[in-house]
This record gives C-alpha cells, structure tokens and sequence, in this order.
C-alpha cells in the first residue's frame, strides 16, 4: 500500500502567504474548508488501514470470563433452540431433533452404549462406515466393500472396507480392499460398482477424490482372479478413467453405477450430477471400461431435487419372482431409477421404461418421479445399491443405515452406522406402482425359539403384553383383521391430511388408528418404539392406510432423533393389514404390506435394553378392535468376526 | 475567494487521487465481496453474528461459498477451543459437585466439537462432500446445546455466552455449508 501521508494536506503550505494579512471574516471559510477536506482525507485513509488489518472481535460479550472468576457475569441457564429449519429447508434429520422439553440431559453409560451393538446387521468392529459398494457374488463368496473410516467413529479418511460372506447374514471381516494411496483418490476411496464380464472377471469403477478434491472416476480390478476372498485390488495405473465433462462441477461427479449391455454390445454406465438444482444422470459407453464416449443427452432429470449421488439403474421383471440380470430388456421388463438425495438424505425410486437406443428413461407416473416421489425406505435409509445375485437369482438391495444420536456418544461408544439386512427387490404386481423389498431368506437360519399367538383381540383404547422371553433380538410377523362393520361406520372426514410425520405419534388417538405394536417398550411404557398402522376415511368414503414409526417416546435422552417416520401404504381390496418387524438392539427394519412400504429407524433406549425390553400390541383407535395374529422368533447372533488365520 | 475556490478544488483533487489509489478491498465495503458475505449471511439464522464472524477474517472478501464455510469453519474451532479451555478452568475451581458435573458433561460436548464435529465438517467442504459438513456443524451446534441444558435446573450458567455464541455459529455454518450441496 502507497505511503501518501505526504499528500496529506497541510494547510499552512499552500496559502499561508495568502493567509496572513487576511481579513478575518474571510480566514474562516478557508480553515472550514481544509479541516472539511483535511478530516475527509484523514477519514479515508483510517478506513482503509482499518479495514486492510480489521480483526475487530466479533460478538465477544464476556471476553474477560477466560480465567477471571471474579470478574465473570453469571446468567441463568437459557434453553437454547437445537437447529431446527424443518425437512423442508432439506436438512437430514439430525439437524431437527425435537427435544423432549423437561426431561433431563441423559449422560450415556458404558452399559447402555454397548446395548447399542447389533447382533445380526453387518458392522465393522470399530469406527465409522458408510455407502455400501462393490457388491457381488463371485466363487461362492458374497462380497461387500463399503466406505470405511479406519481412524475414527465420524466420517473422513474415507478407504474402501471388505467382508464376505456365503449366506449374506454371516460375515467375515478381510483387510481394506482399497487405501486412498494415489493422487487421483487421496482425498477419498469413495463410492463406486462392479461389473462382472462376460469371461467371468471383475470389473470396479469408483470415485476418487484427487488431491485437488476433484471428483473423478478410477478403474481397479483384483490382483488375483483365481482368489475366491478378491483381498487384494489393483488400480489401474493410467487413472483416472473419466474426468468431469464441460459444465459438470468438480464436485458434482461421483457414484458411477454398474455397467449393462447396449443393443450393439457395448457396456454402458450411469452416473449422477447436477445443472444448478436439477438432479441428473449421466451416461457414458463403453467397450474396455478405459475408453468412454459420453452420452448428448441424459439418462433422466429432475427439476429442483439437486445433486443425484449413488444413482441406480435396474431392471425388474413384470411377471416373474426372480431378479433380473442387470444387462436384461425387452417386453415384461420396467426399468427402476434411483438415487439419493444430497439435499434431503433419502433414496428415492421410480419404475418406467427404458430406451436402450438414444440412453435415455421415461418414468411410467411423471407426478411420482424420482425425487419427487416413492422412497425405498421412510426412516433412516442412504446410499443404497442393488447388486445381481446370479447364485438365487434374485436382485438384493443393501442400504447404509446411519445413527441418529449424537456424534458424541458415537465417539464414546467408538462406532457408528450399520447396514440394513439385505433386501430382494422385485416389482410389486398387484399395485404396478410399488417395489416390494423383503429380508433374503437367509436370515430365517437365525430364527431360534418361535412363539405363536392366534387371533389376539385388542380392544379400542389398550394395549397387550406378549409373553416372550427376551425381546432385544427378535423377528415379528404379524397380521391384523379389522371389522370391517366398523370401516363402514366410520364417519369420513374432509380433512383428510394426516401423515405420520406431523401427526401427534401413537398417542394420538383417531377413529381407525393407530394399532399395531410396541417393541422395545415396557409394562410401564417408560421407552416405547410404536411401529402402527393409522387409518383415515376420506369424505369420499375412500379409506386411505398408513404406517408410521413413533419415535418420540423411544428414549429418555434428548440428544436422540424422535420423528415419527412413515407413509401412506397401499391396501388392496381383501388383504389383511400385515407387518414384519426385525429388532435387533439399536436398529428397527419394518415391512409394511410384504414390503410395499419400509421404515428403519435407529432406537436409543436408556432403560428398556438388555432384560427390560419387551413387547406389546395396542390398539389405540376410538372405534375399531382389532385382532392380532402373530409369530414371534428370538434371533440368533450372526457372530460377525474376522476372517480366521488370513 | 478565488483562493477558498483552488484550495477546495486542490483538496477535492487530493482525496479523489486518495480513493483511485486505494486497494480494491477498501472498496468493496459496497463491492461484490461484502455483497458475497452479506447475501450468505441471509440465509443463515443468525446474520448479525454471521456477517461479523466472517468480516472480522480478511479472506472473506474475495472469498466464494466455501471459502466463506472453511472461514466460518476456522471461526467455530476457535471459539470453541477457547471455550474449552474456559470449562477446563472453570472444572479445577469448581466445588459444587452438581456444578462439576455439568462441567464435566459440557467438556465431553466439547472435546467432540473440537475433535470430531468441526474436523468433519472441514474435510467435508475441503474435499467436496459438503452434507457431512452439514451433519457436523449441526452436530456442534446440538451439542453445545446439550451442554447449556444440562445447567438448567442449575443457579448459574458461567459459560452461558461462550456457548451460545458456539451454538449460533455452529448453525450459521451448518447453513452456508448446506448451500454448497
């Protein structure tokens, strides 16, 4: 900066000579006007030398407070608002913790923490995981990748993780597959897909954060085909393989899909992005996973549903019960979109019609288009991938479940995040609008003692204790008749607004809702998880149902998710109300309607756990009972561990 | 009077040469980087603190969104540094046991903040995955706020400004990293 005090003016220097002898009415108006300018001047150049060097303290209200004692001005304790904008700001549920007002700060203790383990869902030992990746059955082995931090039980340092398994319950831990070790990924290993070849071998595609934090994909592959485990991987060494194109942010280019099959043999891949807040697939053939052309125009796009991450594309068959090979097309086959939405955290799909000619999708109902429209999961449920297990035949879906307690208790309990149990996904014939997603069988091996209860009638307005043993590790199938005397009396009401997300929880009491059960609840119902359906009659006469997961009372902590997670679930003409709940510790999975409609949720009691959880149907609508028929199994242990002598 | 004329134009003249010669950042007190700060600062929930945290860091003024978060960043981890070192001294004088325990629960708070939440939220934004940058900031901004209840049922809150003004920043930053998803 330009020294030029000398160019201050000094008023003596010019017109002094003129100055003296002056009369004095006149000396005045000349003193005003160099002061005037004078202080101006000065004026600007304190401005400037203020602002180029500014650290003025921001709000600092008690600066004196460090270590001052005496000095210290001592406030009553204020409740202070948690961050709350709403979902509709697109913030994740975390950011909306609706705090339980009186109730005291819940401090964890080691025994309530190591509850929290599950027994049955894959986790890592230690620390924290995220998307899962890679998956595939390969020589026996199911595999599963998944975005691992080895350093701490928050997100960063982001390496790629590896089980394997042969049932898709019991996993064996092996070394990381991938380290972020090259340039092209130093920032992160982070999402990506497999693609098995025609001869058989391994193909992987996944984003690499540069050193730069440019997001780029990379090719790796295992350094050893004959290796049934796949432990180690090779990267390509002229990575990465794609850059983001013209118009694409450097931050707005990752998750690249599997590959399937052109009509003219070529592979072709997808992978999401964003135009400003118009979420967006990419498409890029491509013969030796090196080399890609990209796509003039996109698979699909969505306005205002920002940034597509681990988008998915797959098909489904109409007709049969099987999965579909990713590569399949032709008649009898609808083709699923998904992806998962930065801006508010959920994985949204949509079936339609895919043309393989020009790389592009139509969804079958524009109003329920992705993004806008049917999620796989209304709880706790991101980053999902499906993969096909040509070993049952079936298309299985993995999803990251992540906690939602606060990150200082996943520090103090050294872990965070599972995966869902995995799911088959098939379409759902009888609505055609719904994709019906349910355990792999597999996990019936863990059933141990089951109990039955027949044609259990629970009356308006109570609740019935179910005599089970333990009630910590549990699957619950269960389905509920309802009068149908009482659907027809029942008075419609115009408003016909309910959703489980603003409704008053399993305490509100309608004419037809809520029933169904509590887990993770006891006799005094100091915690309780309510999983439920609730019914409303529209002035139409037309009953709409919906399944809802109350968590407002699931735990005396109020550092703790309590939303209410659900939705509308379609009800076809005949069918009984039906719902399977898997409970296992911390994580609740529930099917509604054979899957039509999911929600898991993550539960944090602080009293219901270990021998003091139980379980309880209730029925706490005004004017309908309600018979119960349920089964009840206690669930083994997947004892998850590392592979021996590797 | 010619003499008042040629000496105010001569002054005029020395300040408009004043002005032309000085830095750009001067300036943009109506230039486009306090409008950056400023339009940000907007869609936080609380502007007044937000615009003078940033202002208060002479990168701001050429700063773009996430240069904006990484200062708002660097920010929360000071505050909540020092606010640490407050509980820390206040914990070796304390003597109420009632006093000490909220203590103890709001230096459990705040070692996650320092350690895990602002971390989180700096590679978040620094390596291009800004919702967990997100997560972080309003995990901070929770967390302090989990230590201000635990003196509720107490007489005197010590750190009551220290923590609000966490608090506040914490949500402020949550909200600008969120404009880079």
């Amino acid at each position: 900066m330009a020294d030029i005090s000398p160019l201050l003016p000094v008023s003596s220097s010019d017109g002094s000579s003129d100055l003296t002898g002056q009369a004095t009415c006149r000396r005045p108006i000349k003193v005003v006007v160099s002061i005037f300018f004078g202080l101006l001047t000065v004026g600007l150049f304190a401005a400037l030398l203020i602002r180029n060097n500014g650290s003025v303290d921001y709000v600092d209200v008690h600066e004196n407070e460090r270590g001052s004692l005496a000095s210290m001005a001592f406030e009553k304790a204020e409740n202070l608002k948690p961050v709350s904008r709403g979902l509709a700001a697109g913030v994740s549920e975390k950011s909306n913790w609706v705090f339980g007002g009186d109730l005291p700060d819940y401090p964890w203790n080691n025994s309530m923490l190591s509850w929290q383990r599950t027994a049955f869902h894959f986790q890592p030992e230690k620390n924290w995981m995220n998307d899962p990746n890679g998956p595939l059955f390969y020589k026996g082995w199911y595999h599963l990748f998944y975005q691992y931090n080895p350093n701490a039980a928050v997100w960063g340092h982001i390496v790629w993780g590896h089980a394997v398994s042969k049932d898709l319950i019991h996993w064996l831990h092996l070394p990381l597959a991938m380290a972020a070790d090259q340039w092209y990924d130093k920032n992160g290993v982070w999402t990506g897909s497999a693609t098995i070849l025609h001869d058989g071998k391994i193909v992987m595609l996944y984003t690499g954060s540069t050193t730069e934090g440019v997001q780029v994909q990379n090719l790796a592959y295992p350094a050893d085909q004959y290796d049934p485990l796949l432990v180690h991987w090779v990267k390509y060494p002229r990575n990465p393989v794609l850059v983001p194109p013209p118009g694409i942010g450097p931050n707005d280019f990752r998750d690249p899909t599997t590959a399937w099959l052109t009509s003219e043999g070529k592979w072709r891949i997808t992978i999401g992005s964003k135009i400003n807040k118009t979420g967006i697939a990419l498409v890029y053939d491509t013969k030796d996973f090196i080399n890609y052309e990209m796509l003039d125009g996109l698979l699909h796009a969505v306005p205002g549903t920002g940034m597509w991450e681990c988008v998915d594309f797959f098909p489904v068959s109409e007709t049969e019960n099987n999965g579909l090979e990713t590569s399949i097309n032709g008649p009898g086959v609808k083709h699923v979109v998904k992806a998962s939405l930065d801006d508010d955290r959920h994985d949204y799909y949509a079936i339609g019609t895919y043309n393989d000619r020009n790389g592009t999708w139509i969804p079958d109902r524009p109003n329920i288009d992705v993004g806008i429209g049917l999620r796989y999961d209304y709880g706790i449920y991101y980053a999902a991938k499906t993969f096909y297990d040509q070993n049952k035949k079936r298309r299985v879906l993995w999803g990251w479940i992540g906690e939602s307690d606060s990150e200082a208790a996943d520090v103090k309990k050294g872990w965070a995040s599972v995966q869902s149990i995995p799911r088959t996904i098939l379409f759902d014939k009888k609505t055609g609008t719904h994709l019906l997603q349910w355990p792999v069988e597999e996990i019936d091996s863990l059933r141990l003692k089951g109990k039955e209860f027949n044609q259990v009638r629970i009356q308006a307005g109570s609740v019935v204790p179910l005599d089970i043993d333990s009630a910590t590790q549990l699957d619950i199938i269960a389905e509920f008749k309802i009068d149908s005397d009482a659907l027809e009396k029942a008075t419609g009401s115009s408003d016909a607004s309910f959703d489980c997300a603003t409704s008053g929880g399993a305490a509100e009491r309608g004419a037809l809702g809520p029933f169904g059960l509590l887990v993770l609840a006891d006799e005094r119902l100091r915690e309780q998880t309510p999983v439920y359906f609730y019914m409303t009659k529209g002035s139409d006469g037309n009953l709409k149902t919906f399944f809802c997961n109350d968590q407002s009372r699931s735990s005396k902590a109020s550092d703790v998710d309590k939303h209410i997670y659900g939705s509308l679930v379609p009800v076809l003409r005949g069918e009984n109300l039906s719902i399977r709940i898997l409970v296992d510790h911390s994580i609740i999975e529930s099917f509604g309607q054979g899957g039509r409609t999911v929600i898991t949720s993550r539960v944090y009691p602080t009293k219901v756990i270990y021998g003091a959880a139980k379980v309880f149907l209730f029925n706490n609508a005004t004017e309908l009972n309600v018979t119960a028929s349920l089964k009840i199994w206690q669930m083994n242990s997947a004892f998850i561990q590392p592979y021996p002598n590797l | 009077m010619n003499n008042t004329i040629s000496l105010t134009l001569l002054h005029l003249a020395f300040c408009f040469t004043l002005v032309s010669f000085t830095p750009i950042s001067a300036l943009e007190l109506h230039g486009t980087g306090a409008n950056m700060v400023e339009t940000t600062c907007q869609k936080t929930p609380f502007y007044n603190l937000c615009v003078s945290a940033l202002k208060s860091d002479p990168r701001s003024s050429d700063a773009d969104v996430a240069g904006l978060a990484q200062i708002g960043t660097d920010k929360l981890k000071a505050k909540a540094t020092a606010t640490l070192r407050q509980i820390t001294a206040l914990l070796k004088v304390a003597k109420d046991p009632k006093l000490k325990m909220a203590l103890r629960d709001c230096a459990d708070y705040y070692n996650a903040i320092v350690k895990y939440d602002i971390p989180v939220a700096v590679e978040a934004v620094t390596k291009g995955d800004p919702k967990f940058g997100v997560e972080g900031a309003t995990d901070a901004a929770n967390e302090a706020d989990a230590c201000g209840r635990g003196f509720k049922n107490q007489p005197k809150f010590p750190i009551y400004a220290s923590n609000k003004v966490v608090h506040d920043l914490s949500a402020v930053v949550a909200s600008i990293v969120q404009l880079l998803l």
